[in-house]
């Protein structure tokens, strides 16, 4: 998992839209989370980076939106967590496809890091995992 | 019933570590109490009136007579000296100190227990049938199932967040014994024409201020493929559910507004899954995982069907009530399932002392290979008794009042905590349930009443469900003072209550003091009005609601009777 600290610049999807047939090169592009993220099925190796925003930390659609990315999509760079993003959330951040986070300002780095640390494994497949623990013990 | 791998132990230790950091930045002040309150509440921690509430998970109401000692001791050392059993088959201590919360969590965890996603906004514990794997009208055991989808359902990753509470129940009988329509999800494990296992299932059921009863979104998914849709469902309620307002946050209110459109989307979804994701079929079940799991629901050691015996024999008259009302049949000869009441005069339906816990956790012992089940209707079940052995366990539960012969009847209602201790109650539900306790305490007239659900919530969260009592009886704060509104008809969809509907309110509401007047008239009304052997319920179905309004609202002597009373 990638921190970082500042806010980089980044296109909302209209400005896409607006920009999409001048644009060269790889773009980063932040989406709300109630954009269908499937509309972006075909372009998507044009985006260097996707932020997906959380407004509350407690507001789990942007989840949604980075599993549907990565398992479906293959959407292959960075997905970023921007908003009101806590130390807490690391584990189901990291497990959901994404690579990069801008914690919100104040929250330790260090304390997010050792979020990731607890669990020996999960029970269900993830982005990471894609089998479940039965499967990998009964592999 | 299920033993726990190094995985889950070391799993569940893993959670209380996690849970100890948490806790130890809240108290050291770089975790804000608003960020550490979703965080306590998905491993079961509320705040509430007096002190912390701990909701402990009991998967699909499983106990082993290890785990209710455990809980005893914790009710004995960090509690006040009790719990009390809920209608989602799990346990609450109300008085445990939020600084001895870790420890807690240990001592569970010593037991292969915990409080993980026992609430919050995230999938709850799994309810089932209290009679699965022994009832006789069992199609297919849920226990496998159900511990498949426990499994599943823990931290997922995705769903930790969801818009609100996600409530699944599962049954595997033809009876319904765990409300699977009042659930978010309703599972009920069918066998289609070719023999083959799978699940009907239900969405968008729910009580709280909108009573929806769940709807059939799909008619046969097969087993294998049951946490797939499972989580089709989920992810499209994730996306669209409602935010905006709490209310209107459960899946209910999504079904109900976009109908046919959120089946079709649900589905699509489920294909998309299967067809397009990477992994997407990793979590289609094996048949070794099943019988894996399975392996872990077979008979208890050394038990082996008997020949079946009249155990009405002789048997003195209380026995026989008893024998009658406490004692079920068994898919086993020989063998019954025994409920030990957790209703009787002067105690809160539900609630079990720090010694009652170990006396229970002692019979389960004596009698039940160490198994107990904890029952929707908030009692305690033995489910491996011998018949030779029911004498001698009637004369032990009666020393710990457990052999009150009351179940299914008027006195073995459900309760929530209510106004006593829950911060969201408008009104005390104890209280009520106590003085309706005391005017029905003559045994005889409780069998002459009959089979009768009476579900009392203090407030219109429903966790009493009231909304599923043929009498619900309901807490409203109206001015800061207590009022109860009375409904008649509700239904939990079972055979003898027929489908699952919410019950009708009958009035404005009543004072605390004239319920106990209002459910005598009400019963009453119906004793002069039914039909030879007809039950409580069916007179209601039969004449409807109205008969029974003029004699309730005749006990009015503290409230008005007029429009613009409380209601």
């Amino acid at each position: 998992m990638k921190f970082v600290h500042t806010s980089d610049a980044a296109l909302t999807f209209e400005q896409w839209q607006a920009a999409r047939d001048g644009a060269s090169g790889p773009v980063a592009l932040q989406i709300t989370n109630d954009f269908d993220v499937e509309q972006l099925a075909g372009e998507l190796s044009r985006f260097s980076r996707i932020e997906l925003v959380f407004p509350k930390w407690v507001d789990g659609r942007a989840y949604s939106q980075a599993r549907l990315l990565r398992a479906r999509l293959r959407f292959q760079g960075e997905l970023r967590a921007v908003g009101e993003v806590l130390v807490d959330m690391l584990p189901l951040l990291a497990r959901t496809g994404f690579t990069a986070v801008q914690l919100r300002a104040g929250e330790s780095e260090a304390a997010a890091r050792q979020a990731l640390d607890f669990f020996p494994g999960h029970y269900q497949g993830d982005t990471a995992e894609h089998r479940p623990w039965f499967a990998r013990a009964a592999a | 019933m299920y033993a726990y791998t190094d995985f889950d132990r070391n799993f569940v230790r893993a959670r209380a570590a996690q849970f100890r950091n948490q806790l130890e930045r809240n108290l050291a002040g770089t975790l804000s109490d608003d960020e550490f309150r979703p965080l306590r509440l998905q491993n079961g921690w509320y705040v509430q009136r007096h002190a912390p509430m701990l909701r402990v998970a009991v998967p699909y109401g499983e106990l082993h007579s290890r785990q209710l000692r455990q809980l005893a001791h914790i009710a004995r050392e960090h509690d006040r000296g009790y719990g009390h059993f809920t209608t989602r088959q799990n346990l609450q201590f109300n008085w445990i100190p939020l600084v001895d919360s870790a420890d807690v969590m240990d001592l569970l965890a010593d037991v292969d227990m915990h409080g993980i996603q026992t609430s919050g906004n995230c999938i709850r514990n799994i309810t089932s049938d209290a009679l699965a794997g022994i009832a006789p009208d069992e199609v297919v055991d849920p226990r496998p199932y159900a511990e498949i989808l426990r499994q599943w359902s823990t931290l997922h990753p995705e769903f930790a967040f969801l818009p609100r509470k996600f409530k699944i129940a599962i049954t595997g009988a033809a009876e319904d014994r765990a409300a699977i329509a009042w659930h978010d999800i309703g599972l009920q494990l069918v066998k289609n024409e070719a023999g083959a296992v799978g699940f009907r299932v239900l969405v968008g059921g729910g009580m709280g201020r909108t009573p929806v009863i769940a709807q059939e979104i799909n008619a046969f998914v097969p087993w294998q493929q049951i946490l797939v849709y499972i989580e089709a469902i989920v992810r499209v309620y994730n996306q669209f559910g409602r935010r905006d307002n709490m209310y209107k946050a459960r899946i209910k209110i999504l079904v109900k507004a976009e109908g046919q459109a959120f089946f079709d989307a649900v589905n699509t979804e489920f294909g998309r899954i299967l067809t397009l994701d990477e992994g997407g079929r990793e979590h289609i079940i094996p048949e070794a995982e099943l019988a894996r799991v399975a392996a872990h629901f077979v008979l208890p050691k050394g038990l082996q069907a008997e020949t079946p015996r009249d155990i009405f024999e002789h048997a003195a008259p209380a026995y026989r009530r008893w024998l009658e009302r406490n004692v079920h049949t068994h898919r086993l000869s020989g063998y019954r399932a025994v409920t030990l009441s957790l209703k009787r005069s002067g105690v809160a339906p539900g609630d079990a002392t720090h010694e009652e816990m170990d006396a229970a956790a002692d019979l389960a012992d004596r009698f039940s290979h160490g198994e107990l089940r904890v029952s929707h209707d908030q009692n305690l079940v033995l489910p491996w008794v011998r018949e030779a052995d029911l004498p001698a366990l009637y004369e032990a539960a009666k020393v710990n009042r457990f052999a009150t012969a009351n179940i299914g009847l008027l006195t073995d209602m459900i309760a929530c905590p209510g106004g006593d201790f829950c911060a969201l109650a408008n009104a005390r539900s104890i209280p009520v349930a106590q003085a309706i306790t005391e005017r029905f305490d003559d045994l005889d007239a409780l069998w002459d009443i009959g089979d009768i659900d009476l579900h009392i919530s203090g407030c219109i969260n429903s966790c009493g469900h009231h909304h599923s009592g043929h009498i619900g009886i309901l807490g409203v704060d109206k001015d800061g003072s207590e009022w109860y509104q009375v409904t008649l008809g509700g239904a939990d969809g079972s055979t003898l209550s027929g489908a699952a509907a919410p019950g009708k309110v009958i009035g404005p509401s009543f004072a605390a003091d004239e319920v106990p007047d209002v459910i005598e008239a009400v019963i009453d009304t119906y004793r002069s009005a039914r039909q030879s052997g007809e039950r409580f319920i069916d007179t209601v179905r039969r004449i409807g609601i109205e008969p029974f309004k003029g004699p309730a609202n005749a006990q009015r002597t503290l409230t008005s009777n007029k429009e613009g009373s409380p209601a």
